[in-house]
């Protein structure tokens, strides 16, 4: 058993073709993330033990990293149906009605995450022309939450891309 | 407005639970529906997604989450397990008692139950069929053993808690959960040797070898140490909870690196990728939730839901019966997590009516979750462990339920007994 997310969620067997952009990208990014979390608060306590300088102003940029490996997995465990879901009815149904219904659900997903690209994009402009700043560094805040607009468009493409393989095995 | 409101956003939200919506679809669907129809602006969806999650101390959860990876990718199951058969020596049930205390020491490292499930099941069953154990048996002693990582510090589970409960300590809740967890733990002895017994399995192999303790001991000191570095670390105050999970990563590297010599450079980038995803998968549950949060609490979705539970009884122990056999029931249905962010903004209001402690009523309710993460017919644990045993769902029930008899004893005491959840954390004066 090496694929974990697997273990919390093992999704439909619908028998759609692997994402034709592999998902390795979202991988490398997410793991590149974590590891750069995992080393800043390392230094953090590193540096609060043995000097006096105050290390506090990262807090701010790994609270935003952590929201843009959160964004970036989503966006991965859609495309490979991973995510939490009550499988235990929809598996009563027979597979080809099983297919129709995931579309639906795609549509759904691809409707909740598509809003939230227009609205965060929304959010994001009001940030950059009220030149919000950020609590803790004094930055301009747009400049982490650009991620959200950006990040959901890259979760509605790979909603997209599982739709339409799915769609694919539909009467095939 | 309030009925109309609270009806789109309940029945909304479980019918697309029912036909397969991720989880935090269905709540971000519900809540935003709600925001647009009863004109609450919609842009507190953005906004919630955003703020949900941006928040510090929720940085402990995939913090921990890749500490627990580390070890279990660098084989502590395995030595955990040398060491345990060692001490216990070869008598009948002696692999059943090695499996229960094994997952609770590696739920003392990691906080997540099915990873901690998978890793013991899949080091012991091979030598526990060699001795009879059914495989039914295998995978429900295990998926229910493995249950109390969520209780045995650290934890997920309280992580998230703590983050949706203003007030409530973390420390409070870890130092809370370590006896009720190991209650819960120790409750599955009984039914798992009472089977073996009756049924004849699990009886002493003459021809194992009982392995060297000081030799096994020498090579499990490094896993053992990990639940005193991270409890430790907590305790003396000499670190925040995402403190205490880094240090345990950093330790857990090195003990994979140095000692064991098992985690190379491709190894450490699947511990980091994977517990990359398994964070999103939560994390965009609890972005999504606070939106539906935040539509329930603002048409007064929450306090209405509490207000009719309560109008059904003024008794507070038949009200503590039917939450748990509320959150049993949605422990068979979803997972632990999600329990949390769909019913604690319905029962904090109830809990607060009465004055409940919110550590202890966190413990239960968080016991109730473990519970019901090995209730068929929807249990990730115990999905996990009959993958990994060989048999089917469906065949593990004369066992599990048991086991789940077992465990809900333990429940009751807790439930009407606090001071057994309650008393570490006071003496420690974190109440």
């Amino acid at each position: 058993m090496t694929d974990h997310a697997d273990i919390q969620a093992p999704g439909l067997k619908l028998g759609e073709a692997p994402p034709a952009v592999s998902e390795s990208i979202e991988r490398i990014f997410g793991a590149a993330v974590m590891g750069i979390l995992c080393l800043i608060t390392f230094a953090n306590v590193l540096v609060r033990y043995f000097t006096n300088i105050s290390f506090a102003f990262t807090e701010e940029l790994s609270v935003a990293l952590m929201v843009i490996g959160a964004l970036v997995g989503t966006a991965a465990a859609f495309a490979g149906d991973r995510h939490i879901r009550l499988t235990f009815l929809v598996e009563r149904m027979s597979i080809p009605k099983q297919r129709v219904l995931e579309l639906f659900i795609l549509a759904v997903c691809l409707a909740l995450f598509g809003l939230l690209t227009w609205l965060a994009t929304r959010y994001v402009w009001d940030e950059y022309r009220f030149e919000v700043l950020s609590p803790g560094l004094g930055i301009p805040q747009w400049r982490y939450t650009v991620a959200l607009p950006v990040l959901s468009c890259l979760i509605c493409l790979r909603i997209l891309g599982r739709f339409v393989r799915v769609a694919r095995t539909v009467g095939a | 407005m309030v009925a109309e409101g609270s009806f789109i956003l309940l029945a909304g939200f479980f019918a697309l639970l029912f036909i397969g919506m991720p989880l935090g679809v269905a709540l971000g669907i519900a809540g935003v529906a709600v925001l647009a129809i009863e004109k609450l602006g919609i842009m507190a969806f953005p906004t919630n997604v955003w703020t949900g999650i941006a928040k510090y101390p929720l940085l402990a959860l995939p913090v921990f989450i890749v500490a627990g990876m580390m070890f279990e990718k660098s084989g502590v199951a395995e030595r955990l397990v040398r060491f345990a058969e060692a001490c216990i020596g070869n008598r009948t049930g002696g692999l059943a008692i090695v499996a229960v205390i094994v997952c609770m020491v590696l739920g003392g490292i990691s906080g997540s139950g099915p990873a901690d499930a998978a890793a013991v099941a899949m080091v012991l069953a091979p030598s526990m069929l060699k001795q009879g154990y059914p495989r039914p048996y295998i995978a429900s002693l295990t998926a229910a053993a493995g249950s109390t990582a969520i209780l045995i510090p650290p934890s997920i589970a309280f992580i998230v808690y703590s983050v949706l409960v203003p007030g409530v300590s973390l420390n409070a809740l870890f130092l809370g959960g370590l006896i009720p967890g190991v209650l819960a733990g120790l409750s599955l002895l009984f039914p798992a040797i009472w089977l073996a017994k009756k049924h004849g399995f699990g009886k002493p192999d003459p021809n194992v070898v009982r392995p060297p303790i000081w030799q096994t001991f020498k090579e499990a000191i490094w896993g053992l140490m990990a639940p005193i570095v991270i409890l430790g670390g907590l305790r003396s105050g000499a670190f925040t909870p995402t403190e205490a999970a880094v240090v345990a990563v950093f330790y857990g590297l090195f003990v994979g690196v140095f000692i064991y010599r098992t985690l190379d450079m491709k190894k450490i980038y699947e511990v980091l990728a994977q517990s990359a995803e398994i964070s999103a998968v939560v994390m965009i549950i609890i972005a999504l939730a606070s939106v539906f949060a935040h539509a329930g609490s603002t048409v007064g979705t929450f306090d209405a839901a509490a207000k009719t539970l309560i109008s059904f009884t003024a008794n507070e122990t038949v009200m503590l019966l039917a939450i748990t056999v509320i959150l049993l029931i949605a422990g068979m249905l979803i997972d632990g997590v999600s329990i949390f962010l769909v019913f604690l903004p319905i029962l904090l209001p109830i809990a607060k009516t009465y004055g409940w402690n919110l550590t202890w009523f966190g413990i239960i309710m968080t016991m109730n979750i473990a519970i019901g993460q090995f209730t068929p017919p929807m249990a990730v644990n115990l999905m996990v462990t009959c993958k990994v045993a060989g048999c089917t769902m469906e065949s593990t029930v004369p066992w599990v339920l048991w086991f789940v008899l077992a465990m809900l004893c333990s429940l009751l005491l807790v439930t009407f007994v606090p001071e057994i959840a309650l008393f570490l954390p006071r003496l420690m004066g974190d109440l």
